[in-house]
């Protein structure tokens, strides 16, 4: 009887939950685990290339779709280790250009809450990434990643109003890239020939800005976020993007959470409004979420 | 618990740390090229058949001052000024330089087709502009360097640079003026010093004859390349490699070699290459030959054919009868068991390509934005020449039986395609890991680019010609693992270049070299 009650207390606790991302300052309570497994659709018909919007009747429409599982775990109530592992797939709607599909790269991000006051908190986060197939980096933009092997910095700081639930979050990310080998013995880039299977490809930094209202049973957002690379070179005139772009892009959207039981569902809605060597894409996300407890009832 | 919990935080932070220390080099390494002396020093060289000059006597180079003279050891005064306290961005161009002029220009000139190789976008009105010489840095830029125009322009690169060397190795021997770190014992010199007398200077002799051709074939180019020769001139001096009056004379008579040699190609029939009207004529021919099925641009809106008349250009090695005996056979009837096998292939790879499939199309698809097939070629050919540690004129001689059989296979490969004007895979379905070039498929441009260099690559270095061979099927190859050929468009493509290249081998064994 009193085991019974335990498990009911476990299950009631479980409902405050948080299901949580690399982007807000939620965290998981020790020994709880939410695995969620999310669908991506994104695409684009027009793109920059250099600074050039435009269309390319050869590739009509471009559209990337992945289906990722994503488990966050609590270590502590202040320390949380999200993995990603994501399976995408490229195709374009007119054209002769060969879809690719692939386990792309696997992530880890380490996220620690630093400061902690008066529903003000300081969030620390590590990321790395690294591939985990062999797939093509450089038949972009059919690729289905870069291949490089990352490791991120991030800062994310947030209020949360206590009662109301009303929150702000900004953060701010610095991503080191690594170099990358290619297939080809040599390659153009940065207006020159090199002699080598070896690519740079830039570090990039990213940030966002979030506003929405957090709820024990559900949560909405808006936000905007800026990825910039820090370097990199522009696509030439009518040719194909390359890992040694730099890439920019401006991306506002929404996202929301829905979860009144450990079975929740997600969901995000994002555009590109402005870039660089990138095509503007729309995507939407749409995931279904599952908290379990793993530790042993004491 | 809590203390293990924190020991696994410390650990994967340190560990992560780690990773991004010992791993954040971000320098892109390339393989180093220096300078050396050459094994042969091919002394009797100025006596080799030249392409374009009657002889090498043809562009006269007048006799250089005495080295006791008051000029002469004033130059080696101002030389000895020059090659002392050098910087570090001069000590870089010495180290650039030296490893080869044939070698460096080469380099450059591929450079230039890479950065040249992209197609026109078409315009508001569903229009492919053509890339006007007169204004080359417009869009669409001029030229646009595919596979047939590059295979020209380092063709002609080539045999200028190996004319104007030959006539620089005749006025050397003819001159025998030592290396001014010989007459003068003081001088620093950066470089290793061979035999070889240094008047005209064979450096500048190359540069100059490097400029010219490339700012015919690369006119917006000019001052990029006007600067590159300054460089490399000026590097001569401050290796102590050369006196004025020696890069003089050189750059003097590789100007007048390539002049010569660029009056060919005025005359070799590539304004005409891209005449579109030809092509009604070339669909009709074929529809009475039965094809039922013709070469249609894949691309939207269509594209014109890539230079359907580049194979009405003159060859280098053998004439237009020769052409036509050679042409390959038709291809195989769309409704034969051959064809059915071959499509047969090409769907079973499209359903599921290998990574190892994909890797090799990937390594030699040399399409857009690289140097192409030919500027591939060249690249192995100038490396095992560098390896091989061959004089100036060795390697441009390499370069230049290599480069006529390189072009010699494009015009003959384009004679093929304009003739047949075959379909591609992708009438038929397929796609691509690569990219689809934008002209008819039978035989294929890559396998008959790549037998052409192979067999001259395995007669000049006969001891790596297995070698060769077998890049040249990988490369036939990669074009059906990337789908873009039929199994016969390569196999006939590879028959049809190695005959190519016995053209250019036996010239090369009656050029007076005994190699």
């Amino acid at each position: 009887m009193k085991q019974l009650f335990i498990l009911i207390g476990i299950l009631y606790t479980c409902l405050d939950i948080q299901a949580q991302m690399p982007n807000d300052a939620i965290y998981m309570p020790k020994g709880t685990v939410c695995a969620g497994t999310m669908y991506t659709n994104s695409s684009w018909k027009e793109y920059w290339e250099n600074t050039l919007k435009r269309e390319n009747l050869n590739m009509g429409m471009h559209t990337t779709q992945s289906v990722m599982i994503m488990p966050s775990i609590g270590i502590t109530g202040r320390f949380n280790i999200i993995l990603g592992l994501p399976y995408v797939w490229t195709k374009t709607s007119a054209g002769n250009l060969m879809g690719q599909k692939g386990l792309q790269d696997l992530s880890v991000w380490l996220k620690v809450k630093a400061i902690d006051a008066k529903g003000f908190s300081i969030n620390g986060l590590l990321g790395a990434s690294l591939p985990a197939s062999k797939y093509m980096p450089d038949f972009l933009p059919m690729s289905i990643g870069l291949q490089c092997r990352t490791v991120s910095g991030r800062i994310l700081a947030n209020y949360t109003h206590p009662r109301t639930g009303f929150y702000f979050t900004g953060h701010a990310t610095y991503t080191w890239r690594s170099n990358i080998f290619i297939d080809r013995n040599a390659y153009q880039a940065n207006d020159r020939v090199y002699n080598t299977n070896e690519v740079g490809v830039p570090n990039a930094t990213d940030m966002g800005i979030r506003v929405g209202i957090l709820k024990p049973k559900w949560q909405t957002e808006v936000f905007a976020e800026r990825f910039t690379c820090v370097s990199g070179d522009n696509i030439r005139r009518n040719d194909m993007p390359f890992p040694t772009n730099n890439m920019q892009a401006t991306t506002v959207g929404w996202y929301g959470k829905f979860q009144p039981k450990n079975i929740g569902i997600n969901a995000r809605i994002s555009h590109v409004t402005n870039g660089l060597n990138v095509g503007q894409s729309t995507s939407y996300m749409a995931g279904v979420l599952y908290l379990f407890n793993v530790t042993k009832n004491k | 618990m809590k203390n293990s919990l924190k020991f696994l935080q410390y650990t994967i932070l340190f560990a992560i740390l780690l990773l991004v220390v010992t791993s954040c080099d971000k320098t892109i390494e390339e393989p180093l090229r220096l300078g050396y002396t050459p094994t042969f020093v091919d002394d009797k060289a100025g006596s080799w058949k030249t392409y374009i000059l009657t002889s090498s006597n043809e562009i006269n180079v007048l006799a250089p001052s005495n080295i006791t003279s008051p000029e002469y050891v004033a130059e080696l005064a101002t030389l000895k000024g020059l090659a002392t306290n050098l910087n570090q961005e001069q000590k870089e161009a010495v180290v650039y330089w030296g490893a080869g002029a044939v070698y460096r220009w080469n380099e450059i000139a591929r450079e230039l087709a890479a950065r040249y190789n992209i197609p026109p976008a078409s315009n508001a009105d569903g229009k492919y502009p053509i890339p006007d010489a007169a204004n080359p840095l417009a869009d669409p830029k001029f030229p646009f360097a595919n596979p047939p125009y590059t295979a020209r322009a380092l063709a002609y690169l080539s045999v200028a640079q190996y004319d104007a060397l030959v006539s620089a190795w005749n006025y050397k021997y003819k001159y025998k003026r030592a290396a001014p770190s010989k007459n003068d014992v003081t001088i620093q010199v950066a470089l290793p010093v061979s035999a070889l007398p240094t008047y005209p200077s064979e450096d500048a002799v190359v540069a100059a004859a490097s400029v010219n051709v490339l700012k015919a074939m690369f006119p917006g180019e000019v001052p990029y390349l006007e600067a590159k020769m300054k460089e490399h001139l000026a590097a001569r001096k401050w290796a102590g490699m050369n006196v004025l009056s020696d890069l003089t004379a050189g750059s003097e008579l590789g100007s007048a070699v390539a002049a010569t040699v660029m009056g060919r190609a005025k005359t070799d029939g590539m304004s005409a290459s891209n005449n579109q009207v030809a092509t009604a004529a070339m669909i009709e021919n074929v529809k009475k030959m039965g094809l039922s099925k013709t070469w249609e641009s894949q691309e939207v809106p269509i594209r014109p054919p890539m230079l359907p008349t580049y194979g009405n250009l003159t060859t280098w090695n053998f004439d237009r009868a020769t052409l036509i005996k050679i042409r390959p056979v038709a291809p195989p009837a769309l409704d034969s068991e051959k064809f059915k096998k071959d499509l047969a292939e090409l769907e079973q790879i499209h359903k599921r390509q290998t990574r190892e499939q994909a890797r090799i199309a990937n390594l030699w698809s040399d399409g857009v934005g690289s140097y192409t097939p030919p500027g591939h070629w060249y690249t192995r050919a100038a490396n095992a020449s560098h390896d091989a540690k061959y004089s100036e004129v060795r390697m441009a001689r390499t370069l230049a039986i290599m480069g006529t059989a390189v072009m010699d296979a494009g015009i003959a490969c384009w004679d093929t395609k304009s003739y047949y004007y075959f379909p591609r895979p992708q009438q038929f379905g397929l796609k691509t890991s690569i990219g689809l070039p934008n002209f008819p498929s039978y035989t294929s441009g890559h396998s008959t680019f790549s037998a052409a260099a192979a067999t001259v690559l395995g007669y000049i270095f006969p001891e790596r010609a297995t070698e060769f061979d077998a890049l040249a099927l990988e490369v036939s190859n990669s074009r059906v693992y990337g789908l873009i050929h039929f199994r016969f468009d390569c196999e006939i493509g590879l028959e049809h270049g190695r005959k190519i290249g016995e053209f250019a081998i036996s010239r090369a064994k009656s050029d007076g070299s005994g190699l």
